[in-house]
């Protein structure tokens, strides 16, 4: 990868973040919070945005994001009103820019009026026109090309080109130059001889200092403005406005004359012509009363030629080398003479300024709070920790009794590293955790377009947007949380009109909502809509054979049916929920990163979809059991007790299937062997129960053929190199190298018997 | 020229990585910081040739930054430049007003940097 | 001339080969010969048992630890339909990348490396429908016959409800 993608890369990474950052002030601002902080933060939002376009030249971003900012800056200082109007229109404008972004980052082209209507109403309101974010006029074509967006090169001419002379008038290149620096430019840090400096590099240079108004010691203010400069400048080709350049940050804060000279020299001054650069004076180490070589060399023979007897008239132009005057002001400020080392010459490379203390390793590091790391390598050692968590569980399981007994220093030293292991994996999880907000906030601009797509009024609430957790799950949140907030705008929110009908509020509510339970997230998607239409979707689902014609599903189950492969309720495939992928893509995608969902829903008042995702990636609690002659672990989390088959109190149901009764209730038991096709031979009663929850606090019975123990495991995806395998959510590498395979308890239980594989 | 030391001061993590590529590359030591405040903070304990700063920051922008650097008392003669996209005068007034040396405008050409830092520092 | 103990024949045909020619790796099943181009091929190892998955055609063999990422295994004689392989320690895994993904498949032996020309690969007849399914090609080396392996099609529908 190039720097410059590099550059782009980091670029676009910001964008996301700025763009996020907009959709949550604008979420404020919508709610009635209008002050100057927050529209300075939009504005500096759009800004950087545009900033870093133009480093690569986005100028379609540039030109938008430049049309918009002025509109900000308009509304940050109150020529305009922060009015409705002007928030619909700004967040309308957030999406475009964020429409630039995604084009850019993609290298899409956006057509060339992209934004030019919302661009010609910044201009209108700028200009004080009121505008009716309403108004779907036509893009104002006048507007289109009202601003260029144009690269300016440092140092670009000033704006008084009017004195720029004619390109052909400077043959000889003569130039004379009177430069007065005011106690400003000194305040602002110039440097008069970096300034003589920068003229040298334009041509041949004799300087001149006029020391004549230098006063004697006595009336010497330190900060005081004493001396200025005469220069004669023979540069054949230059232009006025280069040598203005020059000048250029000190435009105000000093007086100059720039004249060129006639090629005769006619109307020259009576300054000499170039001359050779003027030899230094020698230096006067005794001319002030000296102190200790406290500062260092510094320059001070500028000061020599008027110090005291005052010389010939011509003597005031003292042929002297230029001191940079801050470095007088220093050596002068402690009251401290310098001895005047040799003196810089003004055009040769300047010396490193004399009171720059040594070098010390102390200042370094100070007001650095935070690095950047590149994922990978935090990604690296999240492997790493991974790999010791498993290594250190494998090393603790091999201590038996016996050893146990006999080497108990060693079992207390394992005890300090299974400590100090899940301390730094929980550090380093630590470093990958984020707040959901980075996702959730992408969902206001969605709910927005549904609403319009949709015809119907909805309202996003969000809760806990800074619950934390793993980057990576984060980054693969946000597709199914799109799905699902579709799918409740699409098929759950009703049509004002039906609320209304209904008894509701005209406008529907979807609540998204974040919170950590155990070692798990849970995000919530709730809405007040219709609920699951419970007949359509069992309908449906018998028709696409999903649930066999005799099967009679909880009503549970019909709910998750919308999670099945291939199902989608919708009757027309809608522009919205439908385009051939549905819920089952979301089920999958959190399947992937450990997850599960659960769809809960009550006719006529609303759906709730849970996700419940793993706080890390890498690391999971199991208890390892075996089925058959293979290995499977069962998530720590959702298990409530073991039972030996022996002690179970199953019970049979009418059907011919088992059921487990526990404290009065009929849990349905899974034989494991048998619904993953592994025919097995252990001895029926030695066989275990493993009694699992699942989502929702529904119980399933898990029979396998026996507890091997428990330990971490790091997860590891199927669907990588294969495919995602009904019943199973992912494998793991135990400490012997063979693959164990994660049971997936949540897909167990609300799979349909509709093929029985065994 | 090299060993300088310039604080880059920019809320925008792409500026703050282009300046310090292409200062780096100059031979230049570079600091960065993400808004005023920290960029005081940096100066308080590091001493720098040369800063570049931002506009517009959250926490204290450019314009409180170089104010509060000239305030300081330490940093009359610290060399100030201002990053700004705007090509307009005022902005450029502002930053001046406050203190600041000179101005850079974005986007910037890398050559055209090198030569307006060594317009303002040895 | 010789350079570092190559001729330059050796060289040339190389250069000839590169242009019009395959390089695979030959397996065998039983009496059989297949092969799958040698750039495809990223590991070859010895069996040494999988992990069975359920609810997944017999052909799958199960999955393996390749150095912390889980690979499938196929068996090549199971999925041309001769039943499992019982296999030994003698037998052999390929590893290959198909698309995006690695896998494995289990083969009796490997027996050769081949070059061959483009040229010489004829269509898989008709009659067979499964070699029509998972050869992309036949090509005669010394009077043996080589089916060229196509690998997605090998790794494609392997759920049983799939």
């Amino acid at each position: 990868m190039s720097e410059l993608d590099d550059f782009k890369a980091t670029y676009f990474d910001e964008c996301t973040e700025l763009l996020t950052e907009l959709e949550e002030q604008f979420a404020a601002i919508e709610a009635g919070e209008r002050d100057a902080d927050r529209l300075n933060a939009v504005f500096r939002a759009i800004h950087s945005i545009k900033g870093g376009a133009g480093a690569f030249g986005f100028t379609g971003l540039v030109g938008f994001a430049h049309a918009y900012e002025t509109l900000l800056d308009h509304v940050r200082d109150g020529r305009v009103e922060m009015s409705d109007d002007v928030v619909a229109l700004s967040i309308r404008a957030n999406d475009i820019v964020a429409d630039h972004v995604n084009a850019a980052r993609s290298g899409e082209a956006l057509p060339a009026d992209y934004g030019a209507h919302e661009k010609s109403r910044f201009d209108a309101l700028c200009r004080g026109e009121a505008v009716d974010a309403d108004a779907d006029g036509e893009p104002v074509e006048e507007f289109d090309i009202e601003f260029t967006p144009v690269r300016v090169d440092i140092g670009a001419v000033p704006a008084d080109d009017a004195f720029e002379a004619p390109p052909f008038s400077a043959p000889a290149g003569h130039w004379e130059i009177r430069f007065a620096p005011h106690q400003a430019l000194y305040a602002r840090a110039n440097d008069p001889l970096l300034l003589l400096r920068e003229l040298a590099a334009l041509g041949e240079v004799s300087v001149r200092a006029v020391v004549r108004d230098i006063p004697v010691l006595a009336d010497f203010e330190p900060f005081g403005v004493y001396c200025t400069w005469e220069i004669s400048l023979v540069a054949p080709g230059i232009t006025q406005g280069q040598i203005r350049e020059v000048f250029e940050f000190v435009e105000g804060d000093c007086d100059i004359s720039i004249v060129e000279l006639g090629a005769d020299a006619s109307a020259a001054q009576p300054a000499p012509a170039a001359e050779a650069l003027p030899e230094p004076l020698p230096a006067e180490p005794d001319f002030l009363s000296l102190a200790e070589d406290e500062i260092g060399a510094i320059g001070v023979s500028a000061l020599a030629g008027s110090a005291g007897e005052a010389g010939p008239e011509g003597d005031a132009f003292a042929d002297s080398p230029v001191p940079s005057f801050a470095e007088l002001a220093e050596a002068i400020k402690p009251a401290v003479a310098a001895e005047a080392a040799p003196a810089p010459q003004p055009m040769a490379p300047a010396a490193a300024p004399a009171s720059a203390p040594p070098d010390d390793g102390e200042r370094r590091g100070g007001g650095v709070q935070s690095i950047r790391v590149d994922l990978d390598k935090v990604d690296r050692v999240v492997n790493m920790v991974g790999e010791l968590v498993i290594t250190q569980s494998m090393l603790t399981q091999q201590m038996d009794e016996t050893l146990r007994a006999r080497y108990t220093e060693l079992v207390r030293g394992l005890e300090v590293l299974a400590q100090t292991t899940r301390g730094l994996q929980d550090s380093v999880m630590a470093i990958r955790a984020q707040p959901v907000k980075s996702v959730f906030s992408r969902m206001p601009r969605l709910v927005r377009e549904l609403a319009v797509k949709t015809g119907k009024k909805i309202r996003l609430e969000t809760i806990g947007e800074n619950t934390e957790i793993d980057k990576t799950v984060i980054e693969q949140l946000s597709d199914p949380l799109t799905h699902m907030i579709r799918n409740s705008a699409d098929h759950g929110i009703e049509t004002p009109e039906r609320r209304l009908a209904a008894g509701k509020s005209e406008t529907g509510t979807i609540r998204l909502s974040a919170e950590q339970a155990g070692g798990n997230i849970l995000i919530v998607i709730e809405d007040d809509g219709a609920g699951i239409n419970r007949e359509k979707v069992l309908q449906l689902a018998r028709n696409k054979a999903l649930v066999a014609a005799d099967v009679q599903p909880t009503d549970e189950q019909i709910d998750q049916l919308i999670f099945a492969p291939g199902f989608s309720t919708a009757e027309a495939v809608s522009d919205i929920s439908g385009r051939g992928v549905g819920m089952d893509v979301v089920l999958s995608n959190i399947k992937k990163i450990g997850g599960s969902v659960h769809v809960r829903s009550w006719p006529g008042r609303g759906t709730r979809m849970t996700l419940r995702l793993p706080l890390t990636l890498a690391v999971l609690d199991v208890m390892l059991v075996r089925v058959s002659e293979s290995p499977y672990v069962v998530p720590l989390s959702s298990i409530v007790e073991t039972i030996q088959c022996s002690r179970a109190p199953f019970e049979r149901v009418p059907s011919g299937g088992k059921v487990l009764q526990v404290r009065g209730e009929y849990v349905p038991v899974i034989d494991l062997a048998q619904r993953f096709g592994m025919p097995t031979q252990a001895d029926p009663e030695s066989r275990m129960v493993v009694l699992c929850e699942a989502e929702g606090g529904s119980k399933v019975a898990l029979i396998v053929d026996d507890i091997i123990g428990q330990q971490q495991v790091v997860i590891k995806s199927l669907e990588e190199n294969f495919e995602q395998v009904e019943g199973i959510a992912g494998g793991t590498i135990l400490g012997d190298g063979n693959v164990a395979l994660i049971v997936d308890v949540q897909g167990l239980k609300s799979t349909i018997h509709h093929k029985n594989a065994a | 020229m090299t060993g300088l030391r310039v604080l880059t001061v920019d809320d925008s993590r792409t500026i703050l990585a282009m300046l310090h590529h292409t200062l780096s590359n100059a031979g230049f030591e570079v600091l960065q910081a993400e808004d005023g405040k920290q960029g005081l903070e940096v100066l308080e304990s590091q001493d720098v040739d040369v800063v570049i700063t931002d506009i517009n920051m959250p926490v204290m922008d450019g314009i409180e930054f170089i104010r509060n650097v000239r305030a300081s008392g330490q940093h009359q003669s610290l060399p100030i430049l201002i990053l700004t996209t705007e090509t307009s005068q005022d902005k450029r007034d502002q930053g001046k007003a406050a203190g600041g040396t000179g101005w850079i405008v974005k986007p910037f050409d890398p050559e055209k940097l090198i030569s307006v830092i060594h317009r303002v520092v040895h | 001339m010789e350079v570092l103990g190559i001729r330059d024949d050796v060289i040339d045909k190389a250069a000839v080969a590169a242009h019009n020619s395959l390089q695979l790796i030959a397996f065998s099943i039983g009496e059989q010969t297949y092969g799958v181009e040698i750039t495809t091929v990223r590991e070859i190892r010895a069996w040494n048992g999988a992990t069975p998955l359920p609810n997944t055609r017999e052909y799958v063999r199960g999955v393996i630890n390749l150095r912390g990422t889980i690979v499938p295994i196929f068996d090549l004689r199971a999925r041309f339909g001769d039943g499992q392989t019982s296999p030994t320690k003698n037998h052999v895994v390929v590893v290959m990348s198909v698309g995006d993904k690695w896998v494995g498949i289990l083969v009796d032996a490997v027996s050769d490396i081949l070059t061959v020309s483009r040229d010489d690969i004829h269509a898989v007849p008709e009659g067979n429908s499964i070699d029509t399914e998972l050869l992309n090609g036949i090509v005669t080396h010394e009077g043996r016959m080589v089916g060229l392996i196509d690998l997605h099609s090998i790794v494609a529908g392997s759920k049983l409800d799939g």
